[in-house]
C-alpha cells in the first residue's frame, strides 16, 4: 500500500516551491483573500531590501513596500501564469523605485544645494566607518542602471533571465551591468581595501 | 563616469566572463573553457578573487531593516479602503479642461464664425499700422540730387540715406516679373554719371539745364514713391517700376530731339519709335495719372503689400510750417535732416526670418550678407506699355563710363599669338576679361580709356576684328542689376580656369611621362635579351 502510494507520487510529483505562489494566487482568484496575507509575508523582505538598497534610504521602505502589494492586489486578478511570481513582484517593486527616484530627481531640481550628512559621511576617513556601511554607501553610488540588477543577483540571488524581466532588457545587458557594477564598486572601494581585505 | 564602470574591451569581455561564472550564468561549454585559461592565466585567476570578494562584500551588506510592526495591519487596511468612484476623475482633469475648451470654442465659432478672423485681422492691422506710422518721403531721408535721379532712370537705383550706404535696387527678370534688392553701398554704380552724359551727348548749358528740368520735375513725383520711417520700413509703391521708365523714356525722347545721330549710336533701331515725343508724353501722363495706392512695406518682421494713402499736398504743408518754425535757425532742420537714416540691418535677424514662411507669404525673398531682394508678384504692377530699358541703359553706360579699365596686353609680341582685354565694370567684382587669337598687331599698339564704339569704327576697320556691339549688349545684360546671375557667372568662370589648369597640368604629366617611356625603352630591352 505504501509501496504503491510512492508510485502515485512519482507519476505526480509534488510541484516545485515556485507552484506554491501559483497555487496561493489562483485560490485568491477564486475568492480566498486570506492567502494574499500569506504570499506578502513570503516576499515582503526582499522586497523591502530592494526598496531600501534601490533607494539608499530606510524612510520611505514600508511606504514604497505597501504601494508595491497593493499594486499587486489591485492586479492580481490579471496574472497569466506565465513566468514567475516573483519576476513580477521584482518588476513591480522596479517600476515603483524608479518612480520615486525620479520624483526624488525633480524635487531635488526645487531645493537648495547642500551637502547631505550621507555625502560627507561617505568622504570621511575610512577608520571610523565599519565595513558594511562603506559598501552600503559605494552601492547607493552607482548608477540605478547597474545598481538594481547587482542588487537583484547578489541580495535576492535572482537568475540573469529573471532580472532580464524584471528591469524589461537582454540577458547579455544584465551580464554587462552586474560586472560594470562590480567594477564600479571596486573602484570606489580602492581606497577602503585594507580594511575590506 | 563611463570609465569607471568600463574596463578596456578586450580584457573587459574575458572578466564579464568571470564575474558571469561566479554567479552561475555561463554553460558548461564556457566553464570548461574558461577554467582551461583560469589554470595559465595568473592574472585572470587574481581577477577571479577580486570579484568573488566585490559579490561576498555586496551579499554581505545586507542588514535587516526594522519592519515597522504595524506594515501589515496598515497593508491590510488600504486594501479595504474603496475609493470612491470619482477619485479617478481627479487624474483626468487635464482632459477636462481640454474637453471644456474646446466646447467653448465650438460654441463661440457656430454663433459668431469670423471672430478668429477678426482678431487675426486686428492683430494685421496694428503691426501695419505700427509699420505706416511716421512714413515719410525718401527725398526726406535721401535728399536726392539730379545725379540720384538720373541714375534711378538707367541704372535702377535710389540711394536710401543721405550718406548713401545703402541703396535701392530696381529690376525685372526674364519673365518680366519685377524685384527689388536693398544692397549695401558696394554694388552702387559709379558716381559723375550725369555729367559724363552731358559730356558724351555734347549737350549745351541750355540742354543741359532742360535735362536738370525733367529729372527736377520726376524729382517732385518719385518723393511719394517711396517711403521710409526711422523703423527701418521701406514702402515702394509699384507704380516705381514705371516711372523709371516713363523717366528713361522722356530723357530719350529728349535726346531724339536735340542730337538723333549721336543717340543712333547707342538706341537700339527697334525702340526708336517708342520715344517719338507724342507716345512718350502719353505714356507719362499715364502713369502719372495712375492712382495705385498698393504700397509694398518690407518691415523688419515681414513683408506685406497694404494700401496706403500718402498726401503729398498736406506733407508740404507740414513741411512748409515746420520749415517757418526754424527758419531762425536752419541749422537744427539739417540736424533733422541728417539724423533721419533708414538702415536695413541684414544677416542673422533677416537669415532667420527667411526659414519662416509667414515672413514673406505672397514674396519671393533672398536673403545674402549684404543684401535682400524681393520678386513682386507682376500682378501687382500695373501694366503699361513700354519697351524694356535694359538694353538702352546698357548702351548709355557704354557709350559714358563702361571702359574706365580698357588695356591691351602685348607680353611677347611676335612669339605669343594673343592677347588680351581686361574690363571692369563700376567694382572689380563685375569684371569681364577676354582673351583674343592673333592679329599680328604693332607691339606699341595700346589704348587707355578709349571708348568702344571708336575702336571699331577706327582701329579695327579692315583687320578681320570684330565685335558686335549687340551681342556685346546683350551679354553685358548677365551683369546689371541681378546679383545671382552675376555670382553664377564668376563661379562658372572660375570652375572653367580650374578645369582648363588640370588640362594643362595632365597635358604637361603625359608629355614628360612620354620622353621618360621613349628614353627607358631601348635601356630596357638592353639588360633585358630574350634568350632562346
Amino acid at each position: 500500500m505504501k509501496l504503491k502510494k510512492t508510485k502515485k507520487e512519482l507519476q505526480q510529483p509534488q510541484i516545485l516551491n515556485l507552484d506554491d505562489d501559483f497555487s496561493l494566487i489562483k485560490r485568491f482568484i477564486e475568492g480566498d483573500e486570506y492567502t494574499f496575507n500569506t504570499l506578502v509575508q513570503r516576499h515582503k523582505e526582499k522586497v523591502r531590501n530592494i526598496i531600501y538598497l534601490t533607494l539608499g534610504n530606510h524612510d520611505m521602505v514600508d511606504d514604497i513596500a505597501q504601494e508595491v502589494f497593493l499594486t499587486v492586489y489591485k492586479n492580481l486578478g490579471s496574472f497569466r501564469f506565465e513566468s514567475q511570481f516573483t519576476t513580477w513582484l521584482y518588476r513591480i517593486t522596479v517600476n515603483k523605485c524608479k518612480d520615486q527616484l525620479r520624483k526624488m530627481k525633480i524635487r531635488s531640481i526645487f531645493t537648495p544645494i547642500k551637502e547631505s550628512e550621507e555625502e560627507l559621511g561617505y568622504t570621511s576617513s575610512p577608520e571610523n566607518s565599519d565595513v558594511r556601511e562603506i559598501v552600503q554607501k559605494a552601492i547607493a553610488k552607482l548608477p540605478e542602471k547597474l545598481r538594481v540588477p547587482l542588487l537583484l543577483k547578489d541580495i535576492e540571488g535572482l537568475s540573469y533571465q529573471e532580472i532580464a524581466e524584471s528591469v524589461q532588457c537582454e540577458i547579455g545587458t544584465v551580464k554587462s551591468r552586474i560586472f560594470r557594477a562590480r567594477e564600479g564598486l571596486r573602484n570606489m572601494l580602492k581606497p577602503y581595501q585594507e580594511e575590506l581585505m | 563616469m563611463g570609465n569607471l564602470y568600463k574596463p578596456a574591451y578586450r580584457t573587459g569581455r574575458k572578466y564579464e566572463m568571470l564575474s558571469a561564472y561566479i554567479d552561475n550564468e555561463l554553460s558548461d561549454a564556457e566553464v570548461k573553457k574558461l577554467e582551461e585559461e583560469l589554470k595559465f592565466s595568473k592574472e585572470l585567476r587574481e581577477k577571479l578573487a577580486e570579484l568573488k570578494k566585490i559579490k561576498e562584500l555586496t551579499t554581505s551588506s545586507v542588514k535587516n531593516i526594522e519592519e515597522n510592526p504595524f506594515f501589515e495591519t496598515r497593508l491590510a487596511a488600504a486594501m479595504r479602503i474603496k475609493k470612491p468612484w470619482y477619485s479617478k476623475l481627479g487624474k483626468l482633469s487635464p482632459v477636462y479642461g481640454i474637453i471644456a475648451v474646446s466646447l467653448i470654442l465650438m460654441v463661440v465659432l457656430k454663433y459668431n464664425p469670423q471672430v478668429i478672423n477678426n482678431l487675426l485681422d486686428k492683430q494685421k492691422s496694428n503691426i501695419t499700422a505700427f509699420y505706416k506710422q511716421n512714413l515719410k518721403p525718401l527725398l526726406y531721408a535721401a535728399d536726392l540730387t539730379n545725379e540720384d535721379i538720373f541714375n534711378f532712370a538707367f541704372y535702377h537705383q535710389l540711394p536710401l540715406d543721405n550718406r548713401k550706404q545703402q541703396f535701392l535696387q530696381f529690376g525685372s527678370d526674364s519673365n518680366g516679373n519685377q524685384f527689388f534688392e536693398i544692397k549695401n553701398a558696394g554694388a552702387a554704380s559709379s558716381r559723375d554719371n550725369l555729367k559724363k552724359f552731358i559730356h558724351d551727348f555734347n549737350l549745351n548749358k541750355d540742354q543741359e539745364r532742360h535735362v536738370d528740368s525733367i529729372l527736377s520735375s520726376y524729382a517732385d513725383d518719385l518723393q511719394s514713391q517711396v517711403l521710409v520711417n526711422e523703423k527701418s520700413t521701406v514702402a515702394i509703391n509699384p507704380n516705381i517700376w514705371n516711372y523709371n521708365k516713363a523717366l528713361a523714356a522722356d530723357l530719350i525722347s529728349y535726346l531724339t530731339r536735340i542730337n538723333k545721330n549721336e543717340l543712333q549710336r547707342a538706341l537700339p533701331r527697334q525702340y526708336e519709335e517708342y520715344y517719338n515725343r507724342r507716345n512718350v508724353a502719353q505714356m507719362v501722363s499715364e502713369i502719372k495719372s495712375s492712382k495705385n495706392n498698393n504700397y509694398i512695406f518690407f518691415t523688419p518682421d515681414s513683408i506685406f503689400s497694404e494700401p496706403y494713402k500718402f498726401d503729398k499736398d498736406q506733407y508740404k504743408q507740414e513741411m512748409k510750417q515746420w520749415a517757418d518754425e526754424l527758419k531762425d535757425n536752419m541749422k537744427d532742420l539739417n540736424n533733422q535732416f541728417k539724423n533721419f537714416s533708414v538702415r536695413i540691418h541684414f544677416g542673422d535677424k533677416y537669415n532667420k526670418l527667411k526659414s519662416d514662411s509667414s515672413w514673406a507669404k505672397d514674396f519671393k525673398v533672398f536673403v545674402d550678407s549684404n543684401y535682400c531682394k524681393v520678386h513682386i508678384p507682376s500682378v501687382i504692377i500695373p501694366p503699361i506699355q513700354l519697351p524694356n530699358m535694359e538694353n538702352f541703359s546698357i548702351r548709355i553706360d557704354s557709350l559714358n563710363n563702361l571702359f574706365k579699365e580698357f588695356s591691351f596686353n602685348f607680353p611677347n609680341p611676335g612669339k605669343n599669338k594673343s592677347f588680351n582685354y581686361k574690363y571692369f565694370y563700376n567694382d572689380s567684382s563685375k569684371g569681364l576679361k577676354f582673351n583674343f587669337k592673333a592679329f599680328g598687331f604693332d607691339s606699341s599698339f595700346a589704348f587707355k580709356n578709349h571708348k568702344l564704339d571708336s575702336l571699331l569704327a577706327k582701329k579695327f576697320k579692315g583687320r578681320g576684328f570684330k565685335l558686335n556691339p549687340d551681342s556685346l549688349a546683350a551679354f553685358y545684360k548677365a551683369f546689371t542689376g541681378d546679383t545671382t546671375e552675376i555670382l553664377q557667372q564668376k563661379q562658372l568662370q572660375e570652375q572653367m580656369k580650374q578645369f582648363q589648369q588640370e588640362m594643362e597640368n595632365f597635358r604637361k604629366e603625359m608629355e614628360k611621362w612620354q620622353k621618360q617611356f621613349q628614353k627607358d625603352l631601348p635601356k630596357q630591352a638592353k639588360k633585358n635579351p630574350i634568350e632562346i
